[in-house]
């Protein structure tokens, strides 16, 4: 097990200096918005995953408070223990400004000792849940995508140092495929694929990984989400979660294939197999062999494109309830009920990988929640060894969850310990929507 | 504010423009170099006019040498049938170091990477065949017969070529595309044997490990 025992902060966002340790299996931070209950969350989240939520710069993360220091720096470190009598994990990461003022080195190091941010990931595992979760399920391909990744990445390093070769294998291909293109090359000639063929090579052998791990990994969530969801619905739903990839390297015939991805559900419109079969696992090599004819067939299409149009970049994820696509045609709380499925999937997926359950960060999402979501999750907070929770308001939980959690007030990049008598305080007029 | 005595800036402005040099340290050093005794100024004017003025590429293997053709290309102890091809003169003096390396050189100056606008056309891969190619033909009429001999030495036909590129993406790529020009011509290609960290850089090997991975080379 892995537990976060101490945080510590210096010009993270709205934090000028932090020092937080934590002593509770949950810790509940309450606090009115914009004060840094959010901040805090990802600051933790940094250290698991080596990134900043959602897709901003690393720039953002960094307080302008810290411009006016003799050297502006940023840094989020942790304490984490991590099983029985083992030695104490240091996890920090610290921004310095480079030469030109406006982008920043990031230097990741465990135990004082300087690391690649990939050495960082799985160390301190998490799983954040957001009100905007539902983006997962209304948002576009890259959201899933991008889901996908770090749920895995946190689980399988093997799978996180394969995508970041993938990455730089698909910059480099990109950029030869669009300069060949603006060289007007049209057409395979054997100048052609003596330049191409290196970069389809490595495209193909880091693709292949990535692309069987998360066909295999969506797999395992297809079956856990639907157990979550069905709590969620009531068995009234019955969820499906379909990994599409950009090419057919699956059991189906291309004819099938292609009425799948455009819609047909397996076992009918006179479609053979079940629902189910959409499931299916695969090794690397049958990938590889499947990307490397792909490949070879639309060289055309590609150097028309001047760009990469097959692999996991362009990939993406179906989610189905009771056979339709909840992108398009689910209710709000159809895809709000998906979303959170998908994130207990996860948890459960961590857990049951990895033999301990991730650290849960919850930002303000019980306000979201009908009664029966928010039981749902509160239960699954209850396998879990360590949750830290957000709350405008103290009575989003009742007096038996605060009893046993560790209650702090956030306030303009402060936090304090909450009294009773401040959190009966806070109930009163803490919350920006009261609720009884 | 008063602005800078333009000597100075203009120093400043200079500095900043080299490599990992912002315009902090770019002041630091003018700064320095204006406090400090005159000599060290006029020695460093000295070496950076001699750098461009009294140095050259070698027009045989395009090393950074001060004579034409340079030491390695005219040292006929060393094999001229087995061409090591590397990215940088730096990694030259990588190899050379190691002291397990008798043949001779081809300096790519760079390394095939599409995202910085580098195809084959950018390094001397061109250049590096038609050396092949011109390899083990008669000594040209302007040789002086009395060297004959010397210069049949030091023009051999091409026996094996060396791919010493990087151990990363880019060398990688420049490594395999070589070696489909060359092996057609029916000439052994080697690369540099693994042991050297993935994703390194020669330049940076130690002695041992390079020494190793030059003795341990395998078959492309
Ligand atoms: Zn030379």
């Amino acid at each position: 097990m892995t537990f976060l025992t101490h945080l510590s902060l210096t010009h993270f966002r709205n934090y000028a200096h932090l020092d937080l340790d934590f002593t509770h299996r949950l810790t509940l931070l309450q606090g009115d918005n914009a004060q840094g209950k959010t901040n805090l969350l990802e600051a933790v989240y940094l250290l698991a995953t080596s990134k900043p939520v959602h897709a901003q710069t690393e720039r953002e993360v960094v307080d302008w408070q810290a411009q006016e220091e003799p050297i502006p720096y940023c840094r989020v470190a942790a304490q984490v223990r991590a099983g029985e009598g083992e030695r104490p994990l240091e996890l920090e990461v610290i921004f310095t400004p480079r030469s030109d003022g406006l982008n920043f080195t990031k230097q990741v190091k465990v135990n004082g000792v300087g690391k690649r941010s990939m050495d960082l990931i799985g160390l301190l595992r998490a799983v954040l849940f957001l009100p905007e979760d539902i983006r997962l399920v209304d948002g576009g391909p890259g959201e899933r995508r991008r889901y996908l990744d770090i749920a895995l990445c946190q689980i399988d390093p093997a799978y996180c140092r394969s995508l970041s070769e993938y990455q730089k294998v698909l910059a480099q291909r990109n950029s030869l495929l669009k300069a060949l293109r603006e060289q007007g090359v049209q057409a395979a000639s054997p100048a052609v694929d003596a330049q191409l063929d290196f970069w389809d090579e490595k495209l193909v052998q880091h693709g292949a990984i990535a692309l069987a791990k998360r066909q295999n990994f969506v797999a395992e969530l297809d079956v856990l989400a639907r157990q979550r969801h069905a709590d969620l619905s009531g068995g009234r739903e019955t969820l499906y979660v379909e990994y599409l990839p950009s090419f057919n390297y699956g059991p189906l015939d291309e004819g099938e294939y292609r009425r799948w991805r455009a819609g047909n559900r397996l076992g009918e419109d006179g479609m053979s197999g079940d629902a189910g079969l959409a499931a299916f696992t695969v090794t690397p090599e049958a990938v590889a062999q499947r990307f490397t004819r792909r490949l070879g067939e639309r060289r055309r299409r590609e150097l028309a494109a001047g760009a990469t149009l097959y692999g996991p970049h362009r990939d993406d994820l179906r989610l189905l309830a009771n056979g339709r696509d909840l992108r398009a045609y689910g209710s709000r709380g159809q895809q709000r009920s998906a979303a959170l499925a998908l994130k207990l999937a996860e948890v459960q997926a961590m857990t049951a990988s990895t033999g301990s359950a991730p650290l849960l960060l919850l930002d303000d999402v019980m306000s979201e929640l009908d009664a029966n979501r928010r039981s749902t999750l509160l239960a699954a907070l209850e396998g879990v060894e360590q949750a830290i929770l957000t709350t405008t308001d103290w009575d989003d939980f009742t007096p038996e969850f605060r009893a046993a959690a560790q209650c702090l007030h956030v306030r303009a990049g402060e936090v304090f310990p909450a009294s009773e008598a401040a959190q009966a305080d806070g109930a009163s007029h803490g919350g920006e929507s009261p609720r009884g | 504010m008063q602005p800078l005595a333009e000597p100075v800036s203009r120093l400043i402005d200079a500095f900043a423009q080299l490599p990992g040099i912002g315009p902090k340290t770019a002041s630091r050093l003018a700064y320095f170099l204006l406090r400090s005794d005159e000599s060290i100024a006029l020695n460093l004017a000295k070496a950076l006019e001699e750098l461009k003025a009294n140095t050259l590429f070698c027009s045989i293997c395009f090393n950074i040498a001060d004579r034409d053709p340079c030491p390695v290309c005219d040292d006929a102890q060393r094999n001229h049938a087995l061409i090591c091809v590397v990215e940088e003169p730096l990694d030259v003096q990588a190899i050379e170091r190691t002291g397990e390396y008798a043949g001779v050189y081809h300096v790519l100056h760079g390394a095939i990477s599409p995202v910085e606008g580098v195809g084959p056309d950018e390094l001397k891969i061109a250049e590096l065949l038609q050396r092949i190619q011109a390899g083990g033909s008669a000594a040209p009429p302007d040789v002086d017969p009395a060297h004959a001999a010397d210069w049949t030495l030091l023009h051999p036909s091409i026996q094996e070529i060396l791919l010493a590129t990087n151990p990363n993406l880019e060398g990688e790529a420049t490594a395999m595309y070589i070696s489909r020009l060359v092996k057609p011509l029916g000439i052994r290609v080697t690369r540099l044997a693994r042991g050297l960290p993935m994703g390194g850089d020669l330049e940076y090997a130690d002695e041992v490990t390079l020494g190793r991975a030059l003795t341990g080379r395998s078959e492309m």
